[in-house]
């Protein structure tokens, strides 16, 4: 975890000599898990992201108290036996765009990228790479990825007794607007 | 057998009627109405900021996952895809503004656009925790008079 908040903080001097930062604070995060007995489903709208469009540096921050589900049970078991989120209250992914010859951030348009870096959630660290699109507008970018997630992975383990009504992995959906940060 | 049907009867209805019970009141629980509820807490917006930033640690977690009542003067109020979010600024950060972000129940925009934001206010919400850059409060909603 301490290694994941220095990495960010050295983004944050990256971020701080760089031309232009793209940032939100309300992109939207919710996942979703498709077991044989449940579907579940839980949404964040006060995710943090950051993205330097010189050096694609990419980073997230996700309160994981603040997923929202349809059952109140459900959030329970969430928050206190699954993700334990008063020990590990942040999900972090700090990342970079590993194709960034294929975006021009000048120019309006749709860029597939591949985002690789590290996801750091329930204290244990990951690397991971997955796809996205980049929208690139006038007012700034939409940035859009689902990808999967295996829960053993950071594990987090899930009782036998439920084990049917979640999935193994877990569907990520992002979808931020970033607008640029003029200071 | 007319005694043993009456106990299969009583039994079955018990059955029932604990199946019900878990049904409606474990499983299918409703979420705590953080709107109605008493704040566990109530404290100044500059107070609670400074708690989780450069505070006190474990005070910092007292008020996560706690309802906590705000009094402070708002900086502005962010809106999109219905979401309002009416923030205190205290810090710049590599995010921007930093400061606490509460996101209002839907039901209070039309209140939240005709807010005067000169004044000090009083905000009730459930307080999600701190993501190193803001406090981040959900299902708030003005309390008092504004």
């Amino acid at each position: 975890m301490k290694k994941v908040i220095i990495i960010a903080l050295g983004l944050g001097l990256a971020f701080n000599l760089s031309a232009q930062r793209f940032i939100t604070k309300t992109g939207h995060i919710y996942f979703s898990s498709d077991a044989p007995l449940e579907k579940i489903e839980a949404h964040n709208r006060q995710v943090n992201a950051a993205l330097d469009s010189r050096t694609g540096d990419f980073i997230f921050k996700v309160l994981m108290k603040s997923f929202a589900f349809e059952k109140a049970l459900m959030q329970e078991h969430f928050n206190e036996n699954y993700v334990e989120s008063d020990l590990y209250p942040n999900a972090i992914f700090v990342g970079k765009i590993s194709n960034m010859d294929a975006v021009d951030f000048e120019k309006a348009g749709t860029y597939p990228v591949t985002v690789m870096g590290d996801m750091n959630m329930h204290g244990k660290s990951q690397k991971i790479e997955e796809d996205g699109v980049l929208v690139v507008g006038k007012d700034g970018i939409q940035a859009t990825s689902t990808f999967n997630l295996a829960i053993a992975d950071y594990d987090i383990s899930i009782p036998g007794a439920v084990a049917g009504k979640i999935a193994d992995e877990i569907q990520i959906h992002v979808d931020v607007s970033l607008k640029p940060l003029n200071k | 057998m007319k005694k043993y049907k009456k106990i299969l009867g009583i039994a079955l209805v018990a059955f029932i009627m604990v199946v019900a019970y878990v049904w409606f009141f474990v499983y299918n629980k409703p979420h705590r109405n953080i709107e109605k509820a008493k704040a566990d807490y109530e404290l100044s917006a500059e107070v609670a900021y400074h708690t989780f930033h450069s505070g006190d640690p474990v005070q910092a977690k007292e008020y996560q996952g706690k309802v906590i009542q705000l009094t402070g003067q708002a900086s502005h109020i962010e809106s999109g895809d219905s979401l309002m979010v009416l923030v205190f600024v205290f810090e710049e950060g590599m995010f921007g503004d930093e400061g606490i972000r509460c996101s209002f129940l839907p039901k209070y925009n039309q209140q939240l656009a005709s807010l005067d934001l000169s004044k000090e206010i009083i905000v009730k919400g459930y307080c999600a925790g701190y993501n190193e850059t803001d406090v981040i409060m959900e299902q708030c909603s003005l309390a008092g008079p504004q």
